[in-house]
């Protein structure tokens, strides 16, 4: 295939961390091409936008709910490292600042939401020790945690059910739209001078003495100076282009939503044991999510929805009269320890990874294309990148 | 609880002649039908039967044909099948929100099909709606959708309905035909075959005639006016590409307007059963793919009538047929030499039938100048109210599949996923985006297809 263009930097996915990276990389001048193919299971447009960094980490949100399914309540899943949970932090301040610098620049709300929270609703006495335990290891520094009443979450949320112990209370996490974020940030990447090309499934990778020259797409081959791989649950397939092995692995979740409800039905943002909950700016009612490992399928499970149901039913029983518009299901891009991929590849020297978002790919979405951006550009990105290297892996891909 | 070999979704001609070549083959059937009655678009039955027309002899046939073998056949009316899942699951929910999964060893797929209404300033104005609304409101209940209406689109269906206004007793001013004259004065030709099908089509011809209402060829509706409602329509003459010369608009006043440009077949049910899709805009669409005796690519699944293919009633009975039989063999019923002996004659029949159903598509063919119509402000998406200036604004930022383009301009994200907008609305994205309809594809199905609730799904899930 003949040359068609070329570009400092060409970025693999124009899912919302391809698009991230695009931007960060534009808005420090380097000429940027994002490729993306629309994919069924697309892990971005599937996802439910929660940017909760806090309560994610914590091992709630999908967490306790594959935790749940596996081996009934008990201890309540484990914490991920507090390096990633300040990575998520640190990214979620940005949200504010973000939305802004997106609605001057092309226009869109990203309709990123500030006082919603997030509230874990505590059914039993085994999810209360699992409470104390999180409100103790998520410590002051974060925020402020906080345990509330059931007369304080009927107060402020008369909806939830009034059949519960107590709920902890994350004021910082908070949700976004996740299409749109993705939407400004392509956009906002272009008005900076980057291109997208969409339709465009990347083929090949050409290298040559250790590097990538050239990417092969449907939409024609582009010369290029550094590439980053941004494909999410196919992130290992780009990889393999390149003969380097990563473990990338898809993700499914579920998810269910409803016809539009007046905005504010629900104030707070729901995490339970069976489910989360929250309500989109237009109106609809997500309910999330499952978490399994099934290959690359993308269907929907008749029992998984009627779960999903029933959980959203036993946290707001007003929601079991109300109508059901779709279900759908995505694929996360997962790794052994959770953890994203990031950063260059040790087998390449101009390739880079930006992918592993697993459940927090949204929230993790402005930090992650800064520090990518840095890294591809030799600077010193402003969080440090070693605990999410592919390097890491090296025992199980060797 | 039902636990019938086959689950027969649709009970028009289609689904209730597959019940009675199954059923007779001594196989258990359920045929499911959201409507009160069997008998589907073109057999409805009335609610009013004092006010109502007489309905069709043929579809009194086959519902006596159904009911003389109810020890085979469990017929399932007003029930809402909304999903189907791996394994031949048949998720189905009643009125009263009672749900259930079948589990039948074999599906056959009937659903018929939905009118085609292209978008154009007013379209969304009360008063614009489809012929089969208009049809189905006096039908099942001898109701005029109005006192003076104006009939425009394309294909014979616009003339069946204009007599049926006729009957009711309501004005219709005109029936604008968007072919020319001479396009279909060519289809005698193709028709030789097929005498009585021509017979009915200048039966209905010379009624209008006699009612004075003229039907006006190569001519389309361009605009609706309405504050509120609609009180009048302008039409125009089209060249053979339907580009309307907006130098000779006629406006004609009237309380109502009936729109309708073919059909769209009803595919998403095939679509969640993981069935193959082809794009086959002659008979209205994206269609299931089918071998020879209407298996689609999902073992088990077979697909019948307009919902596989828009041709009409007599196809869609005899279709039935065939995938009754298909399923009987499939089911090991009956053995290879009686399935080919009762497919022959099935198939001729067919081949009978075909001259005229093609020069028919070809004749109705949809046109480029139709989708010259949408005006920025137009509304491309009723659902979410998405206007052609936001819907096209996505597009050219890149957004040219259904699933990119819902997620950025919300159009397509309704209830309706899709169905009805994305017909056209995928045409509008193809000449914009200068790719090809089946670069673009077909929206993605996903359950529920029909309004269920929450509660529906978890019955048992405590609240207290
Ligand atoms: C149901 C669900 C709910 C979720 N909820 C949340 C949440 O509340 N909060 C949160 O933070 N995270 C959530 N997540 C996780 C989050 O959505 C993901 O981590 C994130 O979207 C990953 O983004 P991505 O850009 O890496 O992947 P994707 O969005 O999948 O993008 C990858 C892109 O690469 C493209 N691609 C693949 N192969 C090629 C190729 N060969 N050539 C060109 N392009 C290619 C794909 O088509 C796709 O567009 C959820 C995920 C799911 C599935
Ligand atoms: C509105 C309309 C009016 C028509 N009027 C005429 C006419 O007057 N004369 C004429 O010659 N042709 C008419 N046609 C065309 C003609 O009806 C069809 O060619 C013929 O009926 C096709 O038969 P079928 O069995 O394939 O589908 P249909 O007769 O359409 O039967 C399909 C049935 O399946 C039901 N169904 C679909 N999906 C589901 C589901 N998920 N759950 C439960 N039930 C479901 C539908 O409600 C319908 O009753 C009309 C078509 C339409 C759409």
């Amino acid at each position: 295939m003949p040359m068609t263009s070329t570009a400092d930097v060409v970025v693999i996915g124009g899912g919302v961390i391809g698009a991230s990276v695009a931007f960060a990389l534009a808005r420090r001048g380097a000429s940027v091409t994002l490729l993306d193919a629309s994919t069924p299971g697309r892990a971005t447009s599937a996802s439910a936008g929660g940017l909760w960094s806090l309560g994610e980490s914590l091992g709630l949100g999908c967490g306790v709910i594959l935790h749940t399914a596996q081996q009934g309540a008990g201890d309540g899943p484990a914490p991920l490292p507090r390096t990633f949970m300040d990575f998520l932090w640190t990214s979620n301040l940005r949200f504010p600042s973000l939305a802004a610098e997106l609605r001057t620049l092309c226009g869109i709300d990203i309709e990123a939401e500030s006082a919603t929270g997030l509230l874990y609703l505590v059914y039993d006495e085994e999810q209360e020790r699992h409470a104390s335990r999180i409100v103790e290891w998520a410590g002051s520094d974060h925020g402020s945690v906080e345990k509330w009443t059931p007369q304080h979450i009927r107060d402020r949320d008369p909806l939830i059910t009034h059949d519960l112990r107590s709920a902890i209370h994350f004021p910082g996490d908070n949700q976004v739209n996740p299409m749109l974020l993705t939407e400004a940030l392509k956009r906002g990447a272009c008005a900076k001078g980057a291109r997208f090309i969409a339709e465009a499934r990347v083929r090949a990778l050409r290298c040559s003495n250790g590097r990538v020259v050239a990417v092969e797409s449907d939409k024609g081959t582009i010369a290029c100076g550094a590439v980053v791989n941004a494909a999410g649950a196919w992130g290992a397939q780009i990889a393999r282009l390149a003969s380097i092995e990563i473990p990338i692995h898809p993700v499914r979740g579920q998810i269910i939503c409803t016809e539009a409800l007046q905005p504010g039905t629900l104030r707070s943002n729901l995490s339970t044991r069976d489910c989360y909950i929250l309500q989109k700016a237009h109106g609809e009612v997500i309910i999330g999510s499952t978490t399994e490992y099934c290959d690359f399928n993308t269907g929907v499970r008749y029992e998984d929805m009627c779960s999903l149901a029933a959980g959203a039913i036993r946290a707001v029983p007003a929601l079991r009269n109300v109508t059901l518009k779709r279900a759908w299901a995505g694929l996360r891009p997962g790794t052994p320890d959770e953890l994203p991929i990031l950063g260059p590849a040790a087998e390449l020297e101009n390739f880079f990874h930006a992918t592993g978002g697993f459940r927090t790919g949204i929230v993790a979405a402005p930090l992650t294309g800064e520090v990518v951006a840095a890294s591809v550009l030799g600077q010193t990105p402003e969080f440090p990148i070693e605990p999410f290297l592919a390097h890491r892996f090296q025992f199980l891909t060797a | 609880m039902s636990h019938s070999a086959i689950v027969i979704i649709g009970g028009g001609p289609a689904g209730m002649s597959a019940a009675v070549a199954a059923a007779t083959q001594g196989l258990s059937c359920t045929i499911i039908d959201e409507g009160f009655a069997l008998g589907g678009q073109i057999y409805r039955k009335p609610t009013n039967p004092e006010r109502a027309p007489a309905p069709h002899p043929r579809g009194e046939q086959l519902r006596a044909e159904v009911a003389k073998l109810a020890q085979q056949i469990q017929v399932r009316n007003g029930d809402n099948v909304w999903g189907i899942f791996d394994e031949l699951r048949v998720a189905v929910t009643s009125p009263d929100q009672h749900t259930e999964l079948l589990q039948p060893q074999a599906v056959i797929l009937a659903p018929g099909a939905h009118e085609l209404v292209p978008p154009f300033p007013g379209w969304t104005l009360p008063g614009v709606m489809t012929p089969g609304a208009a049809q189905t409101l006096i039908k099942t209940m001898g109701v005029a959708p109005g006192k003076r209406v104006l009939l425009a689109g394309t294909g014979p269906f616009l003339l069946a309905v204009a007599c049926q206004l006729v009957d009711t007793g309501v004005h219709v001013v005109a029936v604008l035909e968007a072919s020319s004259r001479p396009a279909w004065l060519s289809l005698p030709l193709h028709g030789f075959r097929t005498p009585k099908i021509l017979a009915e089509g200048l039966a209905y011809l010379n009624k209008l005639d006699r009612a004075h209402v003229p039907v006006r060829y190569g001519r389309i509706v361009v605009a609706a006016q309405g504050e509120t409602e609609l009180n009048a329509v302008e039409h125009a003459p089209v060249d053979a590409e339907w580009f309307p010369d907006n130098n000779r608009i006629e406006t004609e006043q009237v309380d109502t307007l009936l729109v309708g440009y073919g059909f769209v077949p009803r595919v998403q049910l095939a679509q969640m059963a993981g069935c193959n899709l082809e794009l086959r805009p002659d008979v209205g669409g994206w269609i299931p793919v089918r071998d020879r005796n209407l298996a689609t690519s999902v073992a088990g699944i077979f697909a019948a009538g307009d919902g596989a293919g828009v041709a009409g009633s007599l196809v869609a009975a005899l279709e039935g047929q065939l995938a009754g039989m298909a399923a009987a063999r499939f089911l090991g019923a009956i053995d290879e030499a009686t399935f080919t002996a009762a497919r022959d004659p099935i198939e001729q029949e067919l081949v009978r039938l075909k001259p005229l159903r093609r020069a028919l598509d070809k004749i109705s063919a949809l046109q480029p100048g139709l989708m010259s119509l949408v005006r920025d402000d137009t509304i491309v998406c009723r659902c979410e109210e998405v206007t052609w200036r936001e819907a096209r604004a996505a597009v050219d930022a890149g957004s040219t599949t259904y699933r990119s383009l819902k997620m950025t301009s919300r159009a397509g994200m309704g209830a309706c996923q899709g169905r009805f907008c994305w017909p056209f609305l995928s045409r509008l994205v193809a000449a914009e985006a200068k790719c090809s309809l089946a670069d673009i594809g077909p929206p993605s199905a996903r359950p529920p297809l029909g309004p269920i609730t929450l509660g529906a799904l978890a019955p048992q899930a405590q609240d207290k």
